[in-house]
């Protein structure tokens, strides 16, 4: 039964590591970012390649889970860092974002009134 | 065009900016400007166009604004935060928000103006319920507005009949801080909150408003609640926020 499991695992975590490795050679993920997903992925291996830590009597009596279960909330909780962390990076890159497009709208203005003034007369 | 009031002296016309961010109101803020221009014929006129889809910026320029074209459109927070930065770097002394639809009348900022100097405050709110002001509007919206009210007066502790108008005028150290710092959606309240947080003075003079030369508000009747609560949200988020610190100009805020 236990094999099964690892053997899904396994599976899974290595199309998520082909997945990001494939993202960053196409240049659609930045490295950053990468990190993160390349993490997950690998700690997820491990556990499927040696369910022993997570099958010890040590583990199981401090957090009361057993394998699978472990995985998955394991694999939960890094989801949940990644989106949280993608939430703040979105707002920073929105934020930025607005202050381009003022910066941008004010020299486009200062421009326009430099050309008429020194180009054209 | 002047390039705005650089020196210091006490505040003349020429160092005044109108504010008047315009998202597709073609139809109207040629008419809005000079309306403006026709009350107070010396001061810049600055029309915010938050990326609008039809001749708004055409029409502004015709009618002898300074327009400011934004890439592409940031919201009605990211209009007007555009606006006072404009008016922090260009050094006006004050800055004076107005509607492109209309609604706002050109011959109440005077009263704006003086409040501004009478009341030795930083910030003039345009109230349609202070006074003998009488404004008619649906009684879902003016519930809403007597909640925000209440709520912003007691976080404000001062009176604020009108938290969610947009006709307001700003003194140099309140345009420091909405260039630094402005809200972003639903900005009017928060605004409010944001310039006690930073113990700037506000106060309120009565005016009269007009129907819309055209267009909705952006608040439509089955969005009022969810607007009502966004807004709350946002405030009360806003207690809890580290108020932005201004630079320069002796002011820890």
């Amino acid at each position: 039964m236990l094999i099964k499991v690892q053997i899904v695992v396994g599976l899974l975590s290595i199309f998520l590591l082909w997945t990001t490795f494939e993202l960053i050679r196409k240049n659609r993920l930045r490295e950053e970012y990468a990190i993160l997903w390349l993490f997950s992925g690998i700690v997820v291996l491990a556990l499927s390649v040696w369910p022993e830590f997570l099958l010890s009597q040590f583990f199981a009596r401090i957090t009361g889970i057993f394998y699978l279960s472990a995985v998955v909330v394991i694999a939960f909780f890094f989801l949940f860092l990644i989106v949280l962390h993608f939430s703040v990076v979105i707002s920073k890159l929105t934020d930025q974002n607005k202050n381009l497009a003022q910066r941008h709208a004010i020299l486009e203005m200062e421009f326009k009134e430099f050309k008429k003034r020194h180009l054209f007369t | 065009m002047s390039g705005g009031g650089r020196d210091r002296n006490p505040k003349t016309d020429q160092q005044i900016l109108v504010i008047i961010p315009a998202y597709n109101e073609e139809r109207s803020v040629g008419r809005v400007v000079e309306e403006v221009k026709k009350h107070l014929p010396r001061v810049d006129i600055l029309v915010v166009n938050d990326g609008s889809s039809d001749l708004t910026s055409v029409k502004a320029l015709a009618s002898g604004a300074i327009v400011l074209d934004l890439p592409f459109n940031l919201g009605i927070g990211g209009a007007m935060q555009a606006g006072y930065k404009y008016a922090y770097e260009k050094g006006y002394e004050v800055a004076v928000q107005v509607d492109a639809d209309g609604q706002h009348e050109s011959k109440e900022i005077r009263k704006l103006l003086d409040g501004l100097d009478e009341g030795e405050v930083d910030m003039v709110i345009g109230s349609r319920f202070l006074g003998d002001s009488e404004f008619k509007s649906s009684l879902m919206r003016r519930v809403g507005i007597s909640l925000f009210s209440t709520v912003i007066s007691t976080i404000a502790k001062q009176k604020i009949t009108d938290p969610t108008s947009g006709f307001r005028a700003a003194d140099r150290k309140a345009i420091q801080l909405f260039a630094l710092n402005y809200p972003q959606d639903y900005p009017e309240p928060e605004a409010v909150v944001l310039l006690h947080q930073c113990r700037l003075k506000m106060g309120e003079v009565s005016v009269g408003m007009n129907r819309r030369y055209s267009g909705e508000s952006s608040i439509t009747k089955v969005r009022s609640v969810y607007y009502m609560v966004k807004v709350l949200l946002a405030i009360i988020v806003d207690c809890f926020k580290k108020p932005p610190v201004l630079k320069e100009e002796e002011e820890r805020c």
